[in-house]
């Protein structure tokens, strides 16, 4: 008997509730479900068509014909292999080395700090577009700066022809990332290290703890959301890399990765170009694996 | 216990120069940008790379101002195109190098951006945070996983979903997407946490409206957040070259990087004409970066902590 | 307290200035887009051309990329008809991407500028280009080069592209470059032809004292009719066969001649360079020689302004026919013209003939042309004379003893933008070392795959 009122109360609270927070949601809602769940459920849907440029055949359905043409698709299969690589390759060396600089500078001077985390940032605010007219210029094969200076000391004998070499193209373009990439983590392992209690760090040392020790036992479990965070963020942004390829290599010479693949075969005018079908099923076993990726970080990120 | 010391300081050394070194590695992009923008035909072309411009001139901006030209600004009745089948302007500027009004473009549409997604987030964020309406475990768990989705994914879905709203080569095309990233709701929802229920409820039983409550309790207490986020947003979508190159085809729609890029691909040979627009392109916002460096710092790291 | 003042003021002013600059542009932009919808009603008005705004897309064809010369034909077209022109300037490097991505958006330009590789070939057979045959009459016929014609024509007659102009692509040498080497003996200057076997002695001469003597480029498809043209010429392979129905790449003599290429000292096969940047490392003196040439570039090097057939450092550059072995080889042609996209509306489609006519086949097709840089593509428009032209213009006549080595347009033959894909990746194999004869065959199976 008691209870009636109470839960007609709640479930007129419940409404009010309701309507304030979807009202509050709106806005951005509009944009979230405009621009991004419809296109991916779009992608989805699309993926399993053989939607194409051509206007005088109609789009048909052709069910998973589109995946199992992936797996035996060369090009995508090395593409999937390249973009693994600098994932691999790149988060590790973004973690470490932005760890190193940050642990060096952050008990520096302001002014000195300051400017040291500036210069680290400043190929982020620079942007990729202008940071990669520069590079392809460092790495030209003739009139290059790298090869000229390498010439110079002696080093090298003939130019090598950075961009346009298998396995070195590659890790012209890790390097480069790697550079546009360590300007946030730097700044956010000075702050988190900042933040490390003090007091632990004077008991371990007065107890005769080497620095070493000090970093394992103390720092470490305490920056360990920071470095959770930064290796997110750089798995997300690695995947996402496409200017320097388009900029540089346009897929050659080893470097071609899922989303330059995804980029050339809807737009650039070949036979296959214009095949929405086929890109759109990359995009969709792309997705999958950047989920199961981002999952297996957090699940390691939670346990420790 | 000498020795240790003696070791350690040698590795302080070691490690100073080499930041030094690593520093200089990180500036040289923006060195030689910078002097290359203002270095003779003679410098650019010489096989072997200057170092130091051998005279200091604006050739190479000039080539770049007189290259293409556009309207600063075009302003056309809303909608004109409709009744008058083609755009009625009532306000055109005048003609300039198209490099000034990519940098126009490129500034309107960060600066928009970060406004409209500051003020949707932050309402999104703070439902998502305190309001306890139903589906919203459901919208939350959506919007982390699309969190990781790369923007190529979606890219023929949203090109055709453009062209349907007649937004093709727009800039509204290249902000609307950046709104819906769904990265500033998550963090204003962490942010949003904080703000303890006891006041909520006060101002709820004050007769506060839902909207004023919003406005004079929570938004001053989630600030910290929104100048993450607008941070956040406004280096985003500068950089977000990939949609810009995918949505933007007309030369006085681009912006500065893709107004650069489209000058590589015709003339990969003047490198002085790029340099001059690389120098245009990321000048400007360096000297942002520098004059609210700290904002910039504080707002990464803020948005780290939360998110 | 006055940061905060600062920053606020100066987020209000960008935004404001913001606003001005771009608001409006916004709506603007998609007006093209907008007022095909609402076009239909408009035209029934008499004149569906006057006053109407439609869209070229012009790739670097001569001075077709370049503004001002632009902005001078297009101010003449609307005087005299009363049509707005916007034009948008297209790189070889992603303007197929673009307009790739504008068909998919369905908001492709009304015009578009370029070749029948692309025109007839690709966006004509995707069905997107309007049939141009009705603006081509009997005198038409005669007037205009028969083999440009046949190229900008389907098999089953519709025409995608209305020619304007020709010219032929050759290779052109670094001559101060070639004294220095002792190597000029190789090359008969007159005639601008040489042989296969001077041409191997000549790159052995240059090689002893340059690195760098020419190059294979193979960054992607930009400028490949250089690479074909060379490998081709050399023992006399040829590309597809006279029906162009079929590729004929891995013939023995094409496979002998890239063993040969690939083996001589100085010759790079580079994987980093597309043909625009072997233009401009050879503009620069890093290369002795380039295969991606023709009359527009001998006219104006590298499009730098610094004079005709002379590198930035003043050295002579001197066109040449590939070498081949008899020294009578042929040459790539190259064809431009325009062609309609097919957008729906036939006021702007009508607005785009009327262009058309006016550039291709009328007083004014002079201008079209001269501003290419290319020769015409017709004898004469509409009573005007086309073939004294460039009487007045030494290097154009010169060139003119290349024309006769026109050979074969073969870029129409189905799957031509696979099958040009499939050539540069070739190239990239062979400069890595794999072998010849295999990749050869490999990749050439896939463009005849494609051809079918």
């Amino acid at each position: 008997m008691a209870k009636q009122p109470k839960q007609t109360m709640s479930r007129a609270l419940q409404r009010r509730e309701d309507i304030a927070g979807y009202l509050f949601m709106l806005p951005s809602l509009i944009f979230f479900l405009g621009f991004v769940i419809i296109p991916m459920f779009m992608c989805i849907g699309m993926s399993f068509t053989d939607a194409n440029l051509n206007a005088k055949t109609a789009t048909t359905f052709v069910g998973l014909t589109n995946f199992i043409n992936l797996w035996q698709d060369a090009v995508f299969l090395d593409a999937l292999k390249n973009t693994f690589l600098l994932v691999v390759v790149t988060v590790p060396a973004v973690t470490l080395f932005s760890l190193w600089v940050s642990s060096a500078i952050y008990k520096m001077k302001m002014p000195v700090l300051s400017t040291f985390r500036c210069i680290f940032y400043l190929p982020v605010v620079t942007g990729s577009v202008a940071v990669t007219v520069v590079w392809k210029w460092i790495f030209d094969n003739y009139t290059g700066i790298l090869n000229t200076a390498l010439k110079g000391m002696g080093l090298i004998e003939k130019n090598i022809n950075w961009l346009g070499t298998d396995g070195i193209a590659i890790w012209c373009i890790i390097l480069i990332m790697f550079t546009t990439y360590v300007g946030q983590p730097i700044v956010l392992y000075v702050s988190a290290l900042g933040n490390v209690d003090q007091g632990l760090v004077e008991a371990a040392q007065v107890d005769g703890a080497t620095d070493l020790q000090v970093f394992w036992k103390i720092k470490w479990p305490q920056i360990m959301p920071t470095t959770l965070y930064i290796v997110v963020i750089t798995t997300i942004n690695t995947f996402q890399c496409f200017a320097l390829i388009q900029l540089l290599t346009e897929g050659g010479s080893g470097t071609n990765t899922v989303m330059f693949y995804i980029y050339r075969m809807a737009f650039k005018l070949t036979e296959q170009g214009g095949h929405f079908g086929y890109a759109n099923a990359m995009g969709v076993v792309l997705a999958i694996f950047i989920a199961i990726l981002s999952a297996i970080q957090f699940k390691l990120g939670e346990e420790k | 216990m000498k020795t240790l010391s003696g070791r350690s300081k040698a590795y302080k050394i070691f490690s100073v120069i080499l930041l030094v070194l690593l520093a200089l590695f990180f500036l040289f992009p923006l060195y030689w940008i910078v002097t290359g923008a203002f270095k003779p035909a003679a410098d650019i072309y010489a096989k072997e790379p200057v170092w130091w411009p051998s005279e200091w001139v604006t050739t190479n901006f000039d080539n770049l101002f007189n290259k293409r030209t556009a309207p600063l600004w075009e302003l056309a009745v809303p909608f004109s195109s409709y009744f008058a089948g083609k755009p009625v302007y009532f306000s055109v500027g005048p003609t300039v190098p198209a490099a000034f009004r990519w940098l126009v473009n490129t500034v309107f549409m960060a600066v928009t951006a970060m406004i409209f997604t500051c003020i949707t987030a932050a309402m999104a964020g703070y439902a998502l945070a305190k309001k306890r309406f139903r589906g919203r475990g459901i919208l939350f768990a959506l919007i982390v996983c699309a969190m990781a989705l790369p923007k190529q994914v979606i890219l023929i879905p949203l090109l055709k979903e453009m062209g349907a709203l007649k937004l093709m080569n727009n800039l509204w095309a290249v902000i609307f997407p950046t709104i819906g990233w769904p990265f500033g709701v998550f963090l204003m929802k962490q942010f949003s946490e904080s703000i303890p229920g006891e006041i909520l409820e006060a101002a709820r039983v004050d007769g506060s409206s839902e909207l004023r409550t919003f406005t004079t309790i929570v938004v001053p207490m989630v600030k910290p957040g929104i100048g993450a986020l607008a941070i956040f947003t406004f280096i985003n979508s500068w950089n977000d070259y990939f949609m810009q190159l995918i949505m933007l085809t007309g030369g006085s729609q681009f912006t500065i990087a893709l107004g650069i890029a489209t000058l590589q691909a015709e003339t990969s040979i003047d490198m002085g004409l790029l340099m001059a627009g690389a120098a245009l392109a990321s000048i400007p916002i360096i000297i942002i970066f520098l004059i609210f460096q700290k904002y910039f710092t504080q707002g990464i790291t803020m948005g780290a902590v939360k998110g | 307290m006055k940061r905060s003042k600062l920053v606020s003021l100066l987020l209000a002013g960008s935004m404001l200035l913001g606003l001005a600059a771009c608001g409006g542009g916004s709506t603007t932009t998609p007006a093209p887009a907008e007022s095909k919808a609402a076009e239909p009603a408009q035209s029934q008005a008499a004149e569906p051309a006057a006053d109407t705004e439609i869209t070229l897309w012009t790739y670097p064809i001569g001075n077709w990329g370049v503004e001002a010369e632009v902005n001078k034909l297009m101010d003449q077209f609307k005087a005299d008809t009363g049509i707005t022109v916007k034009v948008e300037y297209l790189a070889y490097a992603d303007g197929d991407d673009k307009v790739n991505a504008a068909l998919s958006a369905k908001s492709a330009p009304d015009l578009i500028m370029e070749g029948p590789e692309r025109l007839v070939a690709n966006w004509g057979a995707a069905g997107h280009m309007v049939d141009l045959s009705d603006m081509i009459d009997d005198t038409d016929k005669k007037e205009i080069n028969a083999a440009c014609l046949t190229a900008c024509t389907t098999a089953d007659g519709k025409v995608y592209e209305y020619p304007v102009v020709m010219t032929a692509h050759c290779m052109a040498i670094n001559k101060q470059a070639f004294e220095a080497a002792d190597a000029l003996q190789y090359v008969d200057l007159e005639n601008h032809t040489w042989t296969t076997e001077n041409f191997i002695k000549a790159v052995e001469a240059l090689s002893v004292k340059f690195d760098d003597v020419g190059a294979v480029y193979c960054k992607g498809q930009g400028g490949d009719q250089g690479t074909r043209a060379l490998v081709n010429n050399l023992y006399g392979g040829t590309f597809t066969n006279a029906e162009h129905t079929a590729y004929t790449w891995d013939d023995p003599l094409n496979i002998k001649a890239l063993e040969q290429l690939k083996s001589m000292k100085g010759i790079n096969f580079d994987a980093s360079l597309a043909g625009g940047d072997e233009i401009a490392k050879f503009y620069q003196g890093a290369l002795q020689m380039a295969f991606c040439w023709n009359i527009a570039q001998q006219l104006n090097p590298n499009a730098a302004n610094t004079g005709a057939e002379k590198t930035v450092t003043g050295d002579d550059i001197v066109f040449m026919s590939f070498p081949s072995e008899n020294g009578e080889s042929k040459l790539q042609g190259g064809i431009w013209g325009f062609g309609i996209f097919d957008n729906g509306d036939q006021a702007k489609i009508d607005a785009a003939k009327t262009f058309i006519k006016y550039f291709a086949d009328s007083e004014h097709t002079v201008d079209a042309v001269k501003t290419a840089n290319y020769f015409a593509a017709r004898s004469a428009a509409e009573g005007t004379d086309l073939s004294g032209i460039w009487a007045d213009n030494e290097i154009m006549n010169e060139y003119n003893k290349l024309m006769p080595y026109l050979g074969d347009y073969y870029q129409v033959t189905k799957g031509w933008a696979q099958a040009r894909t499939e050539w540069w990746t070739m190239l990239q194999e062979v400069g890595k070392g794999a072998d010849v004869g295999t990749v050869v065959a490999q990749y050439a199976g896939n463009a005849n795959a494609a051809a079918k």
